[in-house]
């Protein structure tokens, strides 16, 4: 995957927003990731189509953060849903561990069942502070590890089962959170 | 992507285990269980060589501050060295250097086990 820029890229049709990951999934990128998503939620978007066919992997807090997004959609009574394509065996075991495969539509790589065309790549915008080698130099401690309680708190809210696997994490995350001033700045 | 490997050394009473690609939730079961096999054998002392670990994430960082609290309770600890520049950046914005404690090498890290 060497040369290929990696990040998150977005496409927003109508109601349906595309996401595609090249590279990672992690604490560092997912937080642009939720933004823009947020944003994406209030305007009425219900459909979100997450390309995973290039995603080396996802760590707890990423999945956390589409874990929130297929919550809010759930909550909303209008059939949205986190529809995730091109998984790989490795990414399918991820999400079948966290029990988020009965909150997500997944589909396998070669096997996507949504009929849904994914627009041209061109169409798509990278996130700003998405790329693993830029963003770990602009996150602030306090505004992360809150941003990390809340991830693993969805992916609990999705399944409990998954509270005593993050027990340790969440414990230090809220006493770390409680120890120290918010940021002034609202974008870190 | 690189696979992720272990190998195990002991230096006395002290269990070294070296890593080795990418330390996931795809892959941490393997070490977790490693680490909890030697509890039950009574080793409590580990040092973890991270030289050769290219990725970590949230998860198993947050799995290793509950085994370092093991090994603790156990009058034993878990410690890092050698761990790579941008994954020291990761452990360090968390605030886990408070929890785990990383050291330069192999020699500052087996040194620090025999300081009371």
């Amino acid at each position: 995957m060497d040369g290929i820029t990696k990040g998150i890229s977005v496409n927003t049709t109508g109601t349906d927003v595309h996401v595609r990951i090249v590279g990672r999934g992690t604490f560092q990128n997912g937080q642009p990731l939720r933004r823009c998503a947020m944003e994406m939620l209030e305007r009425g978007c219900s459909q979100i189509f997450v390309d995973l066919g290039q995603c080396q992997g996802m760590d707890s807090t990423f999945l956390g953060v589409l874990a929130g997004i297929g919550l809010r959609l759930a909550q909303g009574g209008k059939g949205g849903k986190v529809h995730v394509i091109n998984v790989s065996a490795r990414n399918v075991e991820l999400l079948q561990t966290l029990g988020l495969d009965r909150l997500f539509d997944v589909n396998f790589i070669g096997r996507d069942q949504t009929g849904h065309a994914f627009p041209e790549e061109s169409s798509f915008q990278m996130l700003p502070d998405s790329d693993l080698m830029e963003t770990a130099k602009g996150l602030n401690k306090f505004d992360t590890a809150n941003f990390m309680l809340e991830a693993h708190g969805n992916l609990i809210k999705a399944d409990p089962r998954n509270a005593p696997k993050f027990q340790d994490l969440t414990k230090f995350l809220r006493d770390k959170v409680g120890d120290q001033p918010p940021s002034q700045n609202p974008h870190s | 992507m690189k696979d992720f490997q272990i190998e195990q050394e002991s230096r006395g009473a002290i269990q070294l285990i070296r890593l080795h690609g990418s330390l996931d939730m795809y892959s941490f079961p393997r070490l977790e269980s490693q680490l909890q096999a030697l509890f039950q054998q009574g080793h409590n002392s580990i040092m973890l060589d991270c030289s050769k670990l290219d990725y970590i994430g949230s998860a198993g960082l947050g799995a290793l501050i509950g085994f370092a609290k093991q090994a603790r309770d156990r009058n034993g600890d878990l410690k890092l060295f050698r761990v790579p520049d941008r994954i020291y950046k990761v452990i360090e914005l968390l605030g886990f250097t408070k929890v785990l404690q990383v050291y330069d090498n192999e020699e500052t890290a087996l040194a620090s086990f025999q300081k009371p």
